[in-house]
């Protein structure tokens, strides 16, 4: 059998709570499995052990019961993050540190030394749009050049897994799709991706599959197409139709057992109207 | 891509020692403090002068004095912060994410701080001996000059003279002891703040053990007059100076102000009781770091 690119089961973690009897239940017997090379979402509200997960996955936090495993390695094992990048919640790096200072200590981390280590920082700065802001402290950057230094930082070592824990929170628009597209990408080049979030639109259109958390607790979970459709309905989007043709269909429809159940002006996402109209008026500091 | 995971890293733990040099050196706090004691000790050029002998042993006093509590403080306050606000910002968790095992990133730590004493070690010796050659040279034409009628083989007396009481060698292993001293403190420092939920907390403890480390010495004699030093009062002992290192021990510079040179075994002995307790305070931390829950 092929391993999972993560696979956790039965995973439990309790938090004691000095000065009170009840504990905090973060996560209770959770099951899952991410495949490689998919986009998976866990997503859930603010508390509902998203983050807590991925910190037992990442061995950073020890489970109260359960095991995790990537790609076959126990999460305990140093080894296993050896192909992982993580990008964690609210990302705080040094800030003393420059945005290259910061890539170059994490490649060394990772082993990475030299002209390699060099030509991956160059490449990465690129990819995230901070190449002109390479040598300015992170004490100077704002949310979303955090979140892409973050991003850098978890790539550097070409991993074959990266966490993302609430990529998009707290991040622009344009930032936010910067982000999106960059997840795409990184799927198209065999990566996969497991990250965790609460803006329920914005991961809809990158996930693959889904588990849904509450309160800890599993609720959810499988293929996000199968999940979102609704199985006796179908839509059409037409262009240049003419009123008389709205009509024909219309009276088609009603000649048949079927129900029209609504007709509306197509619109664009507010998302694509803040897009464009504010594409122009890039003050953005890169 | 894939290379086998090494248990044991010298690059990574260098790279976390070389960002908490980094971290450290782009502090004001570390600044001031070293600015502070160059002063005292290049202040000491205009002590009173009375004989020349007694001109150097307030030079070397005042200036090893100083060296040896700033060293002593940089180590506890540098330290204090350096893996809670780790903790408490989050970065820790971007670094033990990478395949960094826990005693690397402590131990990467605590040389980061290590190197720092050396470094501020260095700079403070260098101001010292600037101070002491200057102060040297001009005795040595004071002599001259106020001697120049004497006979030949009572000149070069005086100026032996001058020369043994000014700049020595005796002087290095002393400073030794003082880095030492600041590398045992920083290691224990390390240790503390494993425990501490705020710094506060941590320098208010070392302090504490700072100055019942000192008085310990006096102490254990004291009580050993008291009470019949039996194996129970022995294993207490040891265990206090396990708490609380005889940080006495490392005052030598009473012997140097003298003029005096550190006997060898003395020096071995001292020093190595340094490492000994830098190394165990050092793997304490590592051991209680590698279990904690972040
Ligand atoms: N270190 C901790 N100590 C105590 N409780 C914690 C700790 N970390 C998380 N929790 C609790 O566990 C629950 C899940 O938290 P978290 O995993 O951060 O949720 P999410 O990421 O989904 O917002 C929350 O109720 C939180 O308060
Ligand atoms: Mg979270």
């Amino acid at each position: 059998m092929i391993d999972a690119a993560v696979a956790v089961s039965g995973l439990t973690k309790v938090f004691p709570v000095p000065f009170h009897r009840q504990p905090i239940v973060a996560v209770r017997g959770l099951d899952l499995r991410v495949q490689a090379g998919e986009v998976y979402g866990l997503l859930g509200p603010n508390g509902s052990g998203k983050s807590t997960t991925l910190k037992i996955i990442l061995g950073l936090v020890s489970p109260t019961r359960g095991h995790t495993e990537i790609f076959g390695h126990d999460s305990r094992l140093v080894e296993s993050r050896e192909a992982v990048g993580f990008l964690p919640e609210n990302p705080y790096f040094y800030k003393y540190l420059t945005g290259e200072e910061t890539l170059r200590f994490f490649g060394r981390l990772c082993g990475l030394s030299g002209a390699r280590l060099k030509k991956r920082i160059d490449e990465l700065l690129e990819l995230v749009g901070l190449t002109n802001a390479r040598d300015r402290r992170l004490g100077t950057y704002s949310k979303g050049m955090l979140q892409r230094i973050g991003l850098a930082q978890a790539l550097i070592n070409e991993p074959k897994l990266v966490l993302l824990d609430e990529p998009t929170a707290g991040v622009d628009p344009a930032g936010s799709r910067e982000i999106r597209n960059l997840i795409v990408d990184l799927k198209r080049s065999g990566i996969t991706v497991l990250l965790s979030s609460h803006l329920l639109a914005q991961v809809q259109e990158i996930c693959d599959r889904v588990a849904i958390l509450a309160n800890g607790v599993l609720v959810r979970e499988g293929q996000l197409a199968e999940l979102i459709a609704i199985e006796n309905q179908t839509e059409f989007v037409v262009a240049n139709a003419s009123s008389h043709l709205v009509e024909e269909i219309e009276s088609l429809i009603g000649r048949s057992n079927a129900q029209l159940i609504e007709r509306r002006r197509s619109t664009t996402t507010l998302e694509r109207l803040f897009l464009d109209a504010t594409k122009n008026h890039e003050a953005r500091n890169k | 891509m894939d290379m086998p995971h090494r248990f044991f890293s010298f690059g990574r733990i260098a790279a976390i020692t070389l960002n908490t040099l980094t971290e450290l050196t782009r502090q004001k706090a570390f600044y001031v403090l070293l600015i502070f004691a160059l002063l005292l000790i290049g202040s000491s050029i205009f002590m009173a002068r009375l004989t020349f002998q007694q001109e150097f042993q307030i030079l070397k006093d005042v200036s090893l004095g100083a060296m040896s509590i700033f060293t002593s403080l940089l180590a506890i306050v540098a330290t204090a912060r350096l893996i809670p606000k780790d903790v408490e910002d989050c970065t820790v968790y971007t670094i033990l994410a990478k395949p960094v095992p826990r005693f690397e990133y402590v131990l990467g730590k605590l040389a980061g701080v290590l190197l720092l004493l050396a470094i501020s070690t260095l700079v403070m010796s260098a101001m010292f001996l600037v101070v002491l050659y200057t102060r040297e040279q001009a005795m040595l034409h004071q002599t001259l000059s106020q001697m120049s009628a004497a006979p030949r083989e009572q000149v070069d007396d005086a100026l032996r003279a001058v020369r043994s009481s000014a700049l020595n060698i005796n002087i290095f292993p002393g400073v030794a002891i003082i880095y030492l001293k600041a590398c045992l403190l920083a290691a224990l420092t390390l240790f503390v703040s494993m425990f501490a939920t705020t710094n506060i907390f941590t320098i208010v403890v070392m302090v504490f053990i700072y100055f019942i480390g000192h008085l310990q010495a006096i102490a254990r004699e004291y009580w050993l007059q008291e009470h019949s030093a039996g194996w129970m009062a022995r294993l207490f002992l040891v265990l206090v100076a396990l708490i609380f290192p005889d940080l006495q021990t490392f005052n030598l510079v009473d012997d140097i102000v003298a003029g005096a040179a550190i006997p060898l075994g003395l020096f071995a002995k001292t020093a190595g009781l340094g490492i000994f307790y830098t190394a165990i305070y050092g793997l304490l931390a590592a051991f209680v770091f590698s279990g904690k829950e972040l």
